[in-house]
């Protein structure tokens, strides 16, 4: 692969808004918030950060308003149309400006209120809109939501593998179990098994309402820049080892008319990405896999060659992914309990990971001293000596992205 | 064509739709059609503006048999949309056509959605739904020379190579 940038950018800064369901306030005044919240975290300074990404689904605000906010002059920006799986790629896209000479520091931001004024998939005031093109063959049947458009996957995959409404569920029960020990996440309390299979069915056969992500109004935002210039800054340079996506399956939104349709992008870029860090699947501590629902997660694990195909009901009831396990996934609780950014938070969370100074309860967290006590609710969620992280970005079957990070040099 | 409201929903289908008026006119007449590709000859269950397998922008509507094989579901409990409320729960399936299974190579197949439906066009019982199971599509009359195309179980054996159904909660 020529021109492989691997440890030569790092990521420098992150930051968010508060994880809510009624921000009251525009898309704008949040995404100033996290950009503002990154560049202090970085220990820059708005003038020093002269390139802009962002990504939306005609829920946000240009990137053209928040420079005026914050004062920020760009020397490149670019507003891409995107979701899931775009964060990693646009870390990818901010390297490709800062190579090209465009700039030298790029801040990668999402807004969305997406629970109180956008909600995802078209649905709420946007589901009685005239309908064209393609959602003329799903949406008078009364397909609309994203898991919806994910299910024909989904129970495919049951059918032919053997999954069980439980197996999912163990994916919450990871992930709500990490977020008890986060502060900002927006649903901090356990649950079990039983209380996802007993929560309200929302699409059969594979989707409780707790094994879909919450939605959520938030902002978020990740600094790149290269390494030479991390080095110099407040936190430990966390670099870009590799970066790769967004990647499809064939056939792009009609996959389903390929096959096989249970198999997902991560099926394609999970190669690329690991050939570009130069790093095996053991040498990853933590994972970030993105949990829209708990089914995006299990089949990103097999897909990813985590475990075969048809394993990953085996790998997420293991204990492998859970705070303790051998390689924990969504410390924060990702979607499906800090709440819904569109894969923001999950690289945000593995950037402090590795700083080693994650926001959990622990009183010296900012400092690195951490009890390493992840037994009850309110304590500690910071991974001992985590040194290589993986994120795994779901757009939808069909779309994926991954970005592999690191504290130490290959 | 003129917007058609089904179920609540409003349908726009401009006379420069090059890929779905062609479609759902046939549809309108109790016809279901696909494309075809008028060069390599194969059959795309997305009527697409190009042929995925050999590029070309020549292709003709072709009437299919309008049998299938159900390839996956989903059994919807809850909706968002406001006017499908009083129908959970329901089934939405994707059926494989009977045509060109298989081909070009394994995994392809001519596959659309729609809902399973009964004799009235009612919605199928949900423990009726499953993998393998043979429907036939039926035209729902929505309006004048406008007919949704729905599908419907029929007196067939199920697949022989794939079967699967999930297990329907009690109440
Ligand atoms: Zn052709």
């Amino acid at each position: 692969m020529a021109g492989n940038p691997r440890d030569k950018y790092c990521i420098v800064g992150v930051g968010e808004t508060e994880y809510s369901r009624a921000s009251g306030r525009t898309t704008r005044a949040l995404g100033a918030e996290a950009i503002r919240n990154a560049i202090n975290d970085a220990g820059l300074t708005p003038d020093q950060v002269d390139g802009m990404l962002s990504y939306h689904g005609g829920d946000s605000t240009p990137s053209t308003s928040i420079q005026y906010d914050l004062g920020i002059r760009p020397n490149f920006y670019m507003d891409c149309s995107g979701g899931g799986s775009s964060t990693e790629a646009l870390v990818g896209l901010a390297i490709g400006a800062i190579e090209a000479g465009m700039c030298d520091v790029v801040a990668i931001f999402r807004s969305m209120n997406g629970y109180s004024n956008i909600r995802i998939g078209g649905t709420g005031a946007r589901a009685s809109a005239p309908i064209g093109g393609l959602d003329l063959m799903k949406r008078p049947y009364g397909l609309i939501s994203a898991v919806q458009q994910f299910a024909y996957t989904f129970t495919r995959h049951m059918a032919e593998y053997g999954v069980r409404s439980e197996d999912l569920a163990a994916i919450k029960v990871a992930h709500s179990n990490h977020a008890s020990n986060n502060p900002k996440a927006l649903m901090k309390h356990r649950v079990t098994v039983d209380d996802v299979m007993n929560s309200r069915w929302i699409i059969r056969p594979v989707a409780h309402l707790l094994d879909c992500c919450l939605e959520t109004d938030n902002a978020t935002c990740v600094i790149v820049t290269s390494a030479e210039r991390a080095r110099d800054l407040k936190h430990k340079p966390i670099y870009i080892k590799g970066v790769q996506g967004r990647g499809t399956k064939p056939g792009g939104d009609f996959h389903y008319q390929h096959g096989p349709i249970t198999r997902v992008a991560g099926h394609y870029v999970g190669p690329r990405v690991f050939e570009l860090a130069g790093v095996k699947h053991e040498d990853v501590d933590i994972t970030g896999c993105y949990d829209a629902f708990t089914y995006t997660v299990l089949l990103q694990f097999e897909d990813y060659g985590w475990c075969e195909k048809g394993e990953g009901k085996d790998y997420v009831t293991s204990g492998i992914i859970n705070l303790g396990g051998k390689r924990p996934n969504n410390l924060s609780g990702g979607h499906l309990c800090e709440g819904y950014t569109h894969g923001m938070n999950m690289v945000i969370e593995n950037v402090r990971q590795l700083r080693g100074t994650v926001d959990c309860y622990c009183s010296g967290a900012s400092e690195g001293n951490h009890s390493y006590d992840y037994s009850e609710e309110g304590g500690c969620r910071q991974v001992k000596d985590a040194k290589i992280s993986m994120n795994m970005g779901w757009g939808t079957p069909a779309v994926g992205s991954s970005l592999i990070m690191g504290n130490v040099l290959n | 064509m003129p917007n058609y409201t089904y179920r609540g929903i409003t349908l726009s289908i401009p006379d420069n739709d090059s890929e779905y008026k062609g479609y759902f006119e046939a549809a309108g007449e109790g016809r279901l059609v696909v494309k075809k590709c008028a060069d390599c000859g194969l059959l795309r269950g997305e009527p697409g503006p190009a042929c995925p397998w050999c590029t070309s922008i020549n292709w003709e509507w072709q009437q299919v048999s309008g049998k299938g094989t159900i390839y996956s579901y989903q059994v919807v409990a809850h909706t968002v949309i406001p006017s499908f409320r009083d129908l959970t729960p329901f089934a939405i399936v994707l059926v494989e056509l009977d045509e060109q299974r298989g081909q070009p190579t394994e995994f392809d197949g001519l596959r659309i959605t729609g809902n399973l439906v009964d004799a009235d066009f009612n919605m199928e019982k949900e423990e009726n739904v499953g993998i393998g199971k043979r429907v036939e599509v039926a035209f729902q009359p929505v309006s004048e020379g406008f007919m949704m195309p729905q599908w419907r179980l029929i007196d067939e054996p199920d697949d022989a190579t794939f079967t699967w159904s999930h297990e329907v909660p009690a109440g």
